[in-house]
This record gives structure tokens, C-alpha cells and sequence, in this order.
């Protein structure tokens, strides 16, 4: 009876929530964290933390089981409540306000919604530098993750090369900035003067993601002929001639790797190049050619039959990914100020594979949401130092059996979907 | 000459455990079309494995409770390794692969990663972060034959791994259950049908491979007498480049493809500088691929492959 | 039922910012001091080390009743992190670090691909951070708050080379190194410069490489064989240098080989057995015949936790000593975290002569430590013995 009485009341929870749209959503997160911004401290500490949990409380809770509750009622109270509070109240308001945006000029509508999605992430991040740290190399993995998706899900090769990629984006983008901005003892004095540097900067990394993509033409051109397996055993052998490459030029330091990367990387540009991404990589993959790129993986002989150019296909999927794997890699270089090329073996390679597989093949939202997942995950669970790498695994696999082809595979990431009012669309149906 | 001949039997010796492994890869790969991943780590079990039986029976003959030669302690831990070594490959098929037989089979190739990455952990969390050094059986007794320095334990490895790989050759031509094999790497949806049990094959092709790669674990302890958890991540990724460029599911492709990679990264190091044999090393690989797009004796994809 | 949760909710949430809350009476202050460790990754052993030394460490802090500055007891609390090896991994400890838990200052990270990007965090932070392994010159430079704890690869090298001109007179030398590995590689590089300094242009016969995790080394070796060398250099960490030495006699090398202080662990013998008897290496210090604090650190770490320490456990010792020795010279903390982190890193760049385990040091302006080298000759009962000494 009461269990009964509870399901209807989630029930009707649900759907009540089902009519928020993204806007009312995204203004509770903003409303959330401003709040954390300014009471979070004196809440932790009335609920007995010692001060604002970093990660949702993760990090907390895992060295000291007993402040869970604590913990938890802080989620509760900072993100949950608020975030459900002003979803539900500004629903009808917002609806009607998303379905004027919506209807008016959709390019309005998504600046808007950024803006505060951007907004919210800002804040976020503005209570602890780590909270920073973490959250761009996780925007950067997602970059990283759907990059690989493209060849790995939507083109439905092994692909190993991407740390490899990445390595040629990273070191290419950061010996631009080195040699032109950066007083170096490699590369001698600075050539330009530091301050229009970071408006050179993003030419610095599309000429790291163009390196990037001229390297994909070794693994590119060899897909002609084979595919599968061999075409996996290809691109590994890359990832190690690139590793080994970096390793024997002297010039960018070798082993000991290439540093003093000048600080340009903070959170709106690597935002922006995130947004940037996905925004181009779902126009690439619902576009004719990642179509073309489905029916390459179905069936490439029927796809050849049916008038697609398989070689220009595969020819533009590997340059195209490994373009934004560069582009990655240079944000990656930025962010850390630093590279070497130990950093892109094996390890990174099971890292991001992990990503992707997680997430799911064939969609954009996996790959969100298996970058985020990964690597928050990583970081959440790192007072658990060994058995991290027996936990994270170990979902791995439960998701792999339950959901062989990831958490959200084959979903189509619909823009106009996202923003439409909600009530709007209830109608509709 | 001599150098030559000197880094021949280096390339023979570094060659064997690439073969060795790479069976492994290939005998799975012949009934499932996938690629166990956990390989490499199998092998670090093997050795693990290999390093507790051989402890356990010097420790018993130390006290008293038979008198064995170290030479026989040697062969009784490859055979009791082999053995246990094999049902922790048919755990990890049971674990990481059954569940997903009729997934893509990038999946597997993902748990087959993930359950590699338990291995090593594990590993390390339950005997600590020091490498473990393989007890020396038998004693390295080295002849110069003119310049050409050689150990019993190179000539050993060699013949030993050879033999394995003979006899595994010789299981799959001659028994029912090598038919089996066969049979189900002929046609993977058809044979089934007709009988032959495909989890029981699969379970033995991983078996098998385990056991081979513990055998080269054990071997390897006895050439490179340093284990330690990550140690089979590299040999593990390079022998499975080797069985695909042996031709998937290739016995004797797997074998000369091992010995290939021996040569290659020997020869390399002999004749250029050795900063850049992995370069070079790989880009030879690269190039054979390119020319040779299906390995050396395996067939052109086609509807065989499933994804 | 909805409605009043969500009203009690939000009240609970206004009292909250009514009524800031008071922090919990802060009994015993604490001083926290981050460790940041490569517990898992390619270099376990190397974590296990640092983390153990750092252990011992508090053990004795707390066997005290906490760190007495300025007459005022405080807490040690120590936050262990895991590092993975990796260099991003480093970075986001380091931040960590600083930013969450508030550190005073960070031991490590040990490895220089990691220590040299960490650096760069700490010094943007202010923090204090003694890195006791890392011998990568960037690890320190420019950065006025970053400390090492141990001697640089330019030192070492000619230490090496003079030793073998002054006890072997030998001309030729071969080098067998790690191209992927910064340590081994920028050793090679200043034996290469310093032997050839010595012994002339081209003495250096033979250069040779390989990839780390190799195990196989029979053509570098074979080639170096060829060459005619009278001695092997070889910077290696102690799981190679047991390969290496072994198969080196496997090839018929009957002549000497010598390393580096990455040779300085009990696992160099326990791995390599009779084969590395009466090598030489030079290094922090000698295990063996140690005494004073040496011998009791040794003895120590030996009994807990039943090996004897690697050069890692001993630096990361030393390095959390000195770090003790600069808070208590503050004079007092004023429990302003920055303000105490300033004090730090101004009375570490002071500290003149400190009597460390593995020697004496002077910190230079870069951070460096100013130290002397030993060379160590492993005995016929596989023990490191003194042989002599080699100071700056």
C-alpha cells in the first residue's frame, strides 16, 4: 500500500519535472551554485563539514565515512532542493519564455543558453581552483572522447591512435606558443610581445589540430586497403612512432618534455572550443558524410554499391577526428603547461577507449557523458588511492554487459529537441 | 658474423615470447573472432603463478619432504602453472566475454581491457609495490662458441617454446577437439548448430592460450628474472600486433609473426642507432601492413567479420 | 506532503545563512602537510617508499605530541595522495593540495615528469614543495618555491666519469640508457659531455638505448661488446640494472659496470643476486657501515616494514625533516595559511648546513641542495659499502 502510494508520488513527480525545460534547469543550477557561492561555507559548517565539499562530497565522505549524512545533506540542501525549487516554479514562465526565443531566432535562444550554462560552470568553479582544474580537463576529454567516437562509433574502427594525435596537437600547438610568446631557453627569446598572444592562441591550436590531421594520413591512406584489426595494429604502430618520434627530437626536449606553456588556457576558451566541438562534430555526423560514415561501418562493400566514396569517407572521418584529437591536445598542453611524451602511451589510450565505450558508441551524449562520468569518477574516488583501479574497471564491465554498446549509444543529439519549450512539445504530441 | 650470428640468437630467444603469446591471441581469435585483451596480463599471472610454485616446491624440497632436481622443479612449475594458469583464462572468458558473445566486439575488447587493468591492480594491492625476482633453477652456464656467446637457458627457451607451439599445432590437426576448433573457426554460426558446444570451445581456446602464456611467463621469469604487476602491458600489446600481422587465427602465421617481431626489433637496434628503433621498428610494421594488408597468412576481410 | 518538506527545507536553508554557522571550536590547530606519491602506475615501489618514509615520519611527530613551533604544539595531519604516474595526474594532486586541503607544504612528486609541471602549480600557489627525487633542472628553476632533495644529473655525471678515469684509467666507455625516461637519458647525456671532456672526443664508443619496460637489451649489449669499451655506464633504475648486468655477463662482458644513485635499493641485489657483486655506483648514501642517524633511519624503516629503504625512502626522509626543520624556524604559524606558507619557503631558502641522512645540504637560490656523492661498491655479501666520498 505504501510502497504503491510512493511510486505514484515519483510518478507524478517525474512528470511534473518532464515539463522544465532546459532553461528552467540550467537557471536552478545557476541559482545553486550562486547560492553555494555565498552561504555554502556556513551551511558546510552547520551540517558539520569542515568546509565546502569539492566534489559533491565525494572526496569527503571516502576518507571520512562518518560525515556521509553530512555530506549528503548538503548535496541535498545546496543542489538538489534549489535546483528542483526554481525548475518547478519557473517552469510555465520559462516554457513560454524558451517558446518565444525558440520560435524568434534560434541562434538567440542557444547564445542564450550557454550563456548560462557558462555561467553556472564559472561560478562552480570559482570556489576552489581545483574544482577549475578538474572541470577543464574534463571538458577536454569530452572534446578528446567525441573525436574518437567519430572513427570508433560512428566509422566503427579500432582506432589506437588518438593519443598519438593528440601528442602531435599538443606539442605542434605548444611550440607555436613556446617559440613566439615564451622567453625559452630551447627555443631562445619571444618573438612577438606576450600581449596579443592569446588572440594568436587559437590559431596556435588549429595548427596543432592541422599537424594532427596531416599525421592521420598515415593511418588514413593504409584504411583503403584493410580495416578491423589490421587497421587497429596501424594505428597503434603510430601511437608508438609518434611516441618515439617526440622522444628522439631533441629540440622540443625529448623525453624530458616541453614546458613553461604560457597560461592562456582558462575556462571560457577552453568552453568555447568544447561548445565549438560538439557543435561541429554533430553537424559532421548528421551530415551526409556521417551518414556516408554509418553505412561505411554497416556494410563498406553495399555502401560502395550504393554510391558512397568510402575512400573520401574514411579519408575525412580520420582527418576530421584527428583534427579536434589535436585540438584536445593543445588545450590539454595549455591547461597542464606542460607535455611530454610519456603522457601519450597505452595509459591515455585505455583512458580515453574507456571513455568512449562507456559512454556509448554513435552519439554525442555518450560521449559527454562517459568524458564526465570517467573523469570525474577518477577524481571523486581518489582517496580510495589502489582500489580505484579495481572500482572504476569493474563498472566498466557491468556496463559493458548490461549496455554492450555503452550508456546512451545510437542517440541522436538534437538541438532544437533541447530547447524547445516543453509544454510546447507536450502539446504537439 | 659474429655479431650476427650472436644477435640471431637474441632475436631467437626475445622472439619465442612474443610467439608464445601471440598463440594465445590467435587461438582465441580463431573460435571467437575477438581479441582477448587480458592477454598480457594472463601472461603477468602466468609468471606470478610460475614464481609461487617454483617458491613452494624449493621450499618443500629445501625441507625435507622430496628430493627433486631443480631441473625437474623447473618443468613440474611450467606443467602445475599451465594448469592453474589456464582456469584463470576461462574465468576471464567466463567474466568478461560470455556475457557479451553477441555484442560488438569492441565491447569485449573493452572488458578484456578493464579486467587486464583488475589483474594488475589486484596484483598489486594484495603483494605490495616490490618486483619479485624468479627463483634461478637452473644455473646459466654460457659457451663461446667462437665469439657467439650462448646460454642453456637461451637454448631452452627456444626449444621449449618451439615445442609448445609444435605440439599446440599437432592438438589442432590431430584430436577431435583441435577439429572442433577448426571446425568452428571454418564457420562460427553454422558449426554451433551442428553440435559442437561454442561455449566449451571457447573456453578451451582461452585455456589453452593461458596456459601458453604462463608457460612464457615462466620462461620469461627465467630469462628476465624481474616480475613485476605491469609487466605484461607492452609484451602483451607487441605480441598481439604480432598475431594479427601472423594473420588472425594463424597458428604458424602467430609463431613466424612472434619471431618476426624479435627479428625486427633485434636487427633494428643492430643496424641503426637504437634511440630510434622503436620508429623504426614500427614503421617497418606499418610499411608490411600497408603491402600486405591481411598479414601474412590471413584472408581478406570480407563477411567473416562481425561487428 | 510535497509542500512542507520542500517548506522545512527551505527554512533549514535560511537559518543557515541567517545564522552562519561557527566553525567547530578548533581545539588543536593542525598543520597539514600534502605527500604527493606515485602509489599506482609505472612506479609503485617508488610511492610505497615516500609514503612509508613520510609515515615514520609522523609516527615520530606524534610519539612527540605534535610539531613544537614557536612553543606551541601542533597537530601533524598528513594527506596522502596518489598520483598514478601520471603528469596530469600530478597536477590535479598538486591542486588539490593547495586549494582543498589547505597544506602548508607538499613532499614530491618524485618522478621529474610529474615534479616539474606540479612545480609550476605549487610556485603560482606560493606553496612550498620539496620534490626529493626529481633531477630534471626544471624541476626548480625559476621557481622560488620549489626545493629538491636531492643532487642534479650535472653533478652526478662527472662524479661518475672521474671516478672511473681516477680508479680504473680506462679511455673508452660505453653508455646504455633509457631514451624514454628523462632521468636516465639527461644522466647519459653529462656522462657523455664530462668522459669526453676528460678522455677526449670520441670516447664514448658506444651510446647506446632503449625504450622503458624493455627487458631485453642483448643487441645494445651485443653492440657495446663490439665496441671495445672497457666500461659500461649505465644510469638505470634497479629492476634494469639486474636485467642489464646479467645479460651483459650472459654475452661475455667480464669488465666493470657502473651506475647511478638509481641503483640505491635493497631490491638492486635482491634482484640481480651474485651477478652485481663488486659493481660500483655512486649515490646518496651507503647502506651499509652507516651510522648515527643513518644507521638508526635504516635499522628503523628496515624493521617496519622488513626491507632496507631505497635512496627514495631516504630522500623523502630527509626532505620531510628539512621541511620540519624550516617550520620550526618560522618561529610561530599565525594560522593564515599563506602568510605561514611564505614563512616556510623564506626560512627553507635559509636553512645552511642541514644534517641530513644522506648528507649534508644548502639549499642554492634555485632550491638545489649543494651535496655530496658516495661511491658505493656492492660487496661480496651483496651489501652497499662505502668507498669514497665526492663533494661539489
Amino acid at each position: 500500500m505504501q510502497a504503491t502510494s510512493d511510486k505514484r508520488w515519483f510518478k507524478r513527480l517525474g512528470r511534473s519535472f518532464s515539463q522544465v525545460p532546459l532553461l528552467g534547469w540550467l537557471l536552478g543550477a545557476l541559482v545553486a551554485v550562486a547560492l553555494e557561492q555565498i552561504g555554502g561555507l556556513s551551511l558546510a559548517w552547520a551540517v558539520g563539514l569542515p568546509k565546502i565539499p569539492v566534489l559533491f562530497g565525494f572526496l569527503m565522505a571516502l576518507k571520512k565515512p562518518l560525515l556521509v549524512p553530512s555530506a549528503l545533506l548538503y548535496v541535498v540542501l545546496i543542489y538538489v532542493l534549489p535546483i528542483g525549487v526554481i525548475a518547478r516554479v519557473s517552469a510555465s514562465p520559462l516554457n513560454r519564455l524558451a517558446g518565444k526565443l525558440f520560435s524568434s531566432s534560434l541562434v538567440i535562444s542557444v547564445v542564450i543558453h550557454l550563456g548560462l550554462l557558462y555561467a553556472t560552470l564559472h561560478v562552480w568553479a570559482g570556489i576552489s581552483d581545483y574544482r577549475l582544474l578538474v572541470l577543464k580537463l574534463a571538458l577536454i576529454a569530452i572534446l578528446l572522447t567525441l573525436s574518437l567516437n567519430v572513427v570508433n562509433g560512428y566509422m566503427g574502427e579500432f582506432s589506437c591512435s588518438h593519443p598519438g594525435f593528440m601528442a602531435l596537437g599538443a606539442y605542434g600547438a605548444s611550440i607555436c606558443t613556446v617559440v613566439l610568446f615564451v622567453d625559452d631557453k630551447l627555443f631562445g627569446s619571444a618573438l612577438l610581445p606576450a600581449a596579443i598572444g592569446p588572440f594568436f592562441f587559437p590559431l596556435a591550436l588549429i595548427l596543432g589540430g592541422l599537424l594532427a590531421a596531416v599525421g592521420a594520413l598515415a593511418v588514413a591512406i593504409p584504411s583503403f586497403r584493410t580495416r578491423g584489426d589490421y587497421l587497429a595494429i596501424i594505428s597503434l604502430a603510430f601511437m608508438f612512432i609518434v611516441k618515439s618520434m617526440i622522444e628522439n627530437l631533441e629540440i622540443v626536449g625529448g623525453p624530458r618534455g616541453l614546458s613553461s606553456q604560457p597560461d592562456w588556457a582558462n575556462l571560457p576558451t577552453v568552453f568555447l572550443w568544447t561548445v565549438a566541438g560538439i557543435w561541429i562534430i554533430n553537424n559532421f555526423v548528421r551530415s551526409t558524410i556521417g551518414k556516408a560514415l554509418n553505412a561505411v561501418r554497416d556494410n563498406e562493400m553495399a555502401a560502395d554499391a550504393m554510391t558512397v566514396n568510402t575512400r573520401r569517407t574514411k579519408f575525412i572521418a580520420f582527418c576530421f577526428a584527428a583534427f579536434w584529437a589535436g585540438i584536445a591536445g593543445g588545450l590539454f598542453a595549455h591547461v597542464l603547461r606542460y607535455v611530454n611524451p610519456s603522457t601519450f602511451g597505452i595509459q591515455k589510450l585505455a583512458e580515453v577507449l574507456a571513455m568512449v565505450y562507456f559512454g556509448g558508441l554513435n552519439s554525442v551524449y555518450g560521449s559527454i557523458v562517459g568524458a564526465l562520468g570517467i573523469s570525474l569518477l577518477g577524481e571523486a574516488l581518489r582517496p580510495l588511492e589502489i582500489f580505484k583501479w579495481i572500482i572504476i574497471p569493474l563498472l566498466l564491465i557491468l556496463v559493458m554487459i548490461y549496455r554492450p554498446t555503452g550508456l546512451i549509444a545510437f542517440r541522436e543529439f538534437d538541438v532544437v529537441k533541447l530547447l524547445q519549450s516543453k509544454q510546447h512539445s507536450e502539446k504537439g504530441v | 658474423m659474429a655479431v650476427f650470428l650472436q644477435n640471431l640468437i637474441n632475436a631467437l630467444q626475445w622472439g619465442s615470447f612474443y610467439a608464445l603469446i601471440a598463440l594465445g591471441y590467435s587461438m582465441v581469435y580463431s573460435i571467437l573472432m575477438l581479441f582477448n585483451f587480458a592477454h598480457g596480463d594472463i601472461f603477468m599471472v602466468g609468471a606470478y603463478i610460475g614464481f609461487g610454485v617454483s617458491t613452494a616446491l624449493v621450499a618443500l624440497t629445501a625441507m625435507g619432504a622430496f628430493a627433486l632436481p631443480n631441473w625437474l622443479i623447473l618443468v613440474l612449475t611450467i606443467l602445475f602453472s599451465m594448469f592453474l594458469t589456464s582456469f584463470v583464462g576461462m574465468i576471464v572468458e567466463r567474466v568478461g566475454y560470455r556475457p557479451l558473445r553477441d555484442a560488438p566486439r569492441a565491447s569485449a575488447a573493452i572488458t578484456g581491457l578493464m579486467i587486464g587493468i583488475i589483474l594488475e591492480t589486484g596484483n598489486l594491492a594484495l603483494l605490495g609495490a616490490q618486483r619479485i625476482s624468479f627463483p634461478p633453477l637452473i644455473r646459466t652456464a654460457t659457451y663461446d662458441l667462437g665469439g657467439v656467446y650462448v646460454t642453456n637457458k637461451k637454448i631452452m627457451i627456444v626449444v621449449v617454446s618451439l615445442g609448445l607451439a609444435l605440439a599446440l599445432h599437432q592438438f589442432i590437426r590431430r584430436t577431435r577437439w583441435g577439429m572442433a576448433i577448426r571446425a568452428m573457426a571454418f564457420d562460427y554460426v553454422v558449426v554451433p548448430l551442428m553440435g559442437v558446444p561454442l561455449n566449451k570451445m571457447a573456453a578451451l581456446t582461452f585455456g589453452l592460450g593461458s596456459a601458453l602464456a604462463a608457460a612464457a611467463g615462466i620462461l620469461f621469469g627465467v630469462a628476465y628474472p624481474v616480475l613485476d604487476p605491469y609487466m605484461g602491458i607492452l609484451i602483451g600489446w607487441k605480441a598481439f600486433v604480432a598475431a594479427i600481422l601472423g594473420g588472425r587465427g594463424s597458428i604458424l602465421g602467430a609463431t613466424l609473426a612472434g619471431f618476426l617481431m624479435g627479428f625486427i626489433e633485434i636487427f633494428v637496434a643492430m643496424v641503426f642507432p637504437s634511440t630510434l628503433r622503436d620508429l623504426i621498428a614500427y614503421s617497418i610494421i606499418l610499411l608490411i601492413l600497408v603491402f600486405r594488408p591481411h598479414g601474412f597468412f590471413g584472408e581478406p576481410y570480407s563477411a567473416r567479420l562481425r561487428l | 506532503m510535497c509542500k512542507r518538506l520542500l517548506l522545512v527545507g527551505m527554512l533549514a536553508l535560511a537559518a543557515t545563512f541567517l545564522f552562519p554557522g561557527v566553525r567547530g571550536a578548533a581545539a588543536v590547530p593542525t598543520i597539514r602537510i600534502g605527500i604527493n606519491a606515485p602509489l599506482t602506475g609505472d612506479i609503485p615501489k617508488v610511492g610505497e617508499g615516500t609514503k612509508y618514509a613520510a609515515q615514520m615520519w609522523l609516527e615520530d611527530i606524534n610519539a612527540a605530541g605534535g610539531l613544537d613551533v614557536g612553543g606551541k604544539k601542533f597537530k601533524v595531519e598528513l594527506i596522502i595522495e596518489d598520483n598514478e604516474s601520471k603528469a596530469e595526474s600530478a597536477v590535479t594532486v598538486a591542486t588539490k593540495l593547495i586549494t582543498e586541503d589547505e597544506v602548508l607544504a607538499i613532499i614530491g612528486p618524485q618522478a621529474s615528469k610529474q615534479a616539474v609541471p606540479a612545480g609550476e602549480v605549487a610556485n603560482n600557489y606560493k606553496t612550498p614543495m620539496i620534490s626529493p627525487w626529481s633531477t630534471n633542472p626544471d624541476t626548480t628553476k625559476d621557481r622560488p618555491y620549489v626545493f629538491r632533495g636531492c643532487f642534479l644529473d650535472p653533478f652526478q655525471g662527472p662524479v661518475a666519469a672521474n671516478f672511473i678515469k681516477d680508479e680504473f684509467g680506462f679511455k673508452k666507455a660505453a653508455v646504455l640508457y633509457d631514451v624514454a625516461s628523462d632521468y636516465p637519458k639527461g644522466l647519459a647525456e653529462f656522462f657523455k659531455k664530462a668522459w669526453e671532456e676528460i678522455n677526449g672526443p670520441g670516447s664514448v664508443v658506444a651510446f647506446e638505448s632503449f625504450t622503458t619496460k624493455d627487458v631485453d637489451f642483448s643487441s645494445q649489449l651485443t653492440k657495446i661488446i663490439q665496441s671495445g669499451a672497457d666500461v659500461l655506464f649505465t644510469p638505470q633504475y634497479y629492476n634494469e640494472v639486474a636485467l642489464i648486468v646479467q645479460q651483459a655477463h650472459q654475452l661475455g662482458w667480464d669488465k666493470p659496470i657502473v651506475g647511478s644513485d638509481s641503483w640505491g635499493s635493497a631490491e638492486t641485489v635482491k634482484l640481480c643476486g651474485k651477478d652485481c657483486y663488486g659493481l660500483f655506483f655512486s649515490t646518496h648514501y651507503a647502506a651499509a657501515g652507516a651510522t648515527g642517524a643513518t644507521k638508526e633511519f635504516i635499522d628503523r624503516y628496515n624493521a617496519k616494514y622488513g626491507y632496507v629503504p631505497d635512496d627514495v625512502g631516504a630522500l623523502t626522509w630527509d626532505s620531510m625533516r628539512i621541511l620540519q626543520q624550516a617550520i620550526q624556524d618560522t618561529g610561530g604559524l599565525s594560522g593564515d595559511v599563506k602568510k605561514d606558507r611564505q614563512a616556510v619557503r623564506d626560512a627553507l631558502a635559509k636553512i645552511k648546513n642541514f644534517e641530513g641522512i644522506t648528507g649534508k645540504m644548502t639549499f642554492t637560490e634555485d632550491g638545489d641542495p649543494i651535496k655530496c656523492a658516495v661511491i658505493v661498491r656492492i660487496s661480496d655479501k651483496g651489501e652497499f659499502e662505502f668507498y669514497k666520498s665526492v663533494c661539489p
